[in-house]
């Protein structure tokens, strides 16, 4: 059976330097790989690499045993999504926002109200917020939503570039929480995260593997 | 009533020069340090006009097609280099795009008001034909410049937008949409604005020119519909083909927004 998801030598260059970096891992399915290192060691660019929003020099990646090149841009995007450390609000109430990826070509299956509402609650987020304008949400509001857009949306892999940098400790543990649920509850996903914090090693019943990018200056 | 031409000789040329100078005493006076421009200003538009009146001549009693042509294309030519220049990367194929879309929305433009609507004879005749050229292209100039310069300080400040759409998939044409619309709009505004209060807040400088030319109103009135009208098409098609051709080449051959994009400033 071939991996779940795997990046082979990828290798790209950052800063005005344009140090090298070299990197190759693996997901299994159901995981999470927690990609480490000081900032600067190009963490977000690998993540964009992954989603194929940046281009790096050498490498290839693959999924369920395909390699990316075999799948369109857009197609490899909507089953490997990537979620920026301040991902965009658009213009309306939550709930546009929420439905917006569904109104891409790229999208078959129509957006299900009741998941989104039940997602709200599992992030500990008051369900009436689903009318409310989008652009007044607060920081930890903004980042739970924007989350449970992409979750809604249903990728196979998740990237997430900090995940927890604008929540306290519950409302992150209510993330992990939600995402275990999401990993460990139906086939065929995986979660691919660069942070900072250690909350994700509170949280009993997922797999975890962690990488070091290495620093700026050494190779 | 004396509907000709009322000629201004040399002297009364020479006269004009009190213009430029109650314009020259003000400046010095308030030390605004325009004399000088001023001065090369008119110097630059003796030259220029008195040297286009002759070429003008010359190219009205050829009244050659290929000529026409030719003289239309350079036009087009100078113009798309402006039209293009709030692009980052003015290179070449800006610059051709530019032309291409500047040039097919001229020509097809205009070959249907000399053909169907004005009608001279020859259909292609220098003395309409120059002009007509001339006023669509300038406007269709204009409205290519602000259209892509809008273009590239939209994508500019919707980036993160633009991105969150491309993560879930979004082809390049969903993900700028709104961006290539809000652009095409700050292209065709001003024309659209002028076709609102034309008559209104100021008599188009053709029609004046007509009307000093000895033209009868009504007749310069005809005439200025015609312009404006054509205007407002050929606009409206060089702006959508320049747009539609350029958004494109924001992103990558695969599908992502292109670094020039990010960086340029």
């Amino acid at each position: 059976m071939p991996e779940f998801f795997k990046f082979d030598q990828i290798e790209y260059h950052i800063g005005a330097a344009g140090r090298t970096v070299k990197v190759s891992s693996d997901l299994e399915e159901g995981s999470i790989l927690v990609i480490k290192g000081p900032s600067g060691a190009g963490k977000t660019t690998l993540l964009r690499i992954l989603a194929r929003l940046s281009e790096c020099d050498k490498g290839q990646v693959f999924l369920q045993g395909h390699n990316w090149l075999s799948y369109s841009p857009q197609l490899w995007r909507s089953k490997i999504n990537y979620l920026a450390q301040k991902p965009a609000v658009f213009n309306g109430t939550v709930l546009d926002n929420l439905k917006k990826p569904f109104a891409l070509k790229i999208k078959k299956d129509m957006f299900n109200l009741d998941e989104a509402i039940d997602g709200l609650r599992e992030l500990s987020l008051n369900e009436n917020l689903i009318h409310q304008d989008a652009h007044t949400l607060s920081g930890g509001e903004t980042a739970r939503i924007t989350l449970l857009r992409s979750i809604l949306f249903k990728p196979n892999i998740l990237l997430l570039d900090e995940p927890f940098a604008f929540l306290d400790d519950n409302s992150a543990r209510s993330v992990m929480e939600f995402l275990k649920r999401w990993l460990v509850n139906k086939t065929g996903h995986g979660i691919v995260m660069v942070t900072h914090n250690d909350i994700y090693k509170d949280i009993s019943g997922i797999e975890t593997q962690e990488i070091e990018l290495s620093e700026p200056g050494v190779n | 009533m004396d509907a000709g031409v009322i000629p201004i000789s040399n002297t009364q040329l020479a006269l004009s020069v009190i213009l430029v100078l109650i314009a020259g005493v003000i400046s010095a006076a308030l030390r605004l340090e325009l004399l000088k421009p001023l001065l090369w200003g008119t110097v630059r538009t003796y030259l220029q006009l008195t040297l286009i009146g002759y070429a003008l001549t010359y190219i009205f009693n050829i009244n050659n097609l290929i000529l026409i042509i030719v003289i239309i294309s350079l036009m087009c030519l100078v113009a798309s280099r402006t039209a293009v220049r709030g692009a980052p990367c003015a290179g070449r194929y800006s610059m051709f795009l530019g032309f291409f879309s500047l040039w097919t929305s001229t020509f097809l433009v205009g070959t249907i008001v000399m053909v169907l609507i004005i009608s001279p004879e020859p259909w292609y005749s220098a003395r309409i034909a120059i002009p007509i050229f001339g006023m669509i292209l300038g406007n269709s100039m204009n409205g290519i410049a602000l259209s892509l310069e809008r273009l590239f300080s939209e994508v500019k400040s919707k980036i993160s937008e633009i991105e969150t759409l491309l993560s879930f998939g979004a082809s390049p044409w969903e993900s700028v949409r709104d961006c290539v619309k809000e652009a095409l709009r700050a292209g065709m505004t001003p024309t659209i604005n002028s076709l609102m209060v034309v008559g209104l807040v100021s008599l188009p400088g053709m029609m004046t020119g007509q009307i000093l030319a000895g033209a009868d109103p009504q007749q310069a009135v005809r005439y200025q519909i015609v312009v404006m009208l054509m205007i407002a098409a050929a606009v409206a098609i060089g702006c959508i083909m320049l747009v539609l051709l350029y958004y494109k080449k924001l992103f990558t051959k695969e599908d992502a927004i292109a670094h020039y994009v990010l960086n340029h400033e």
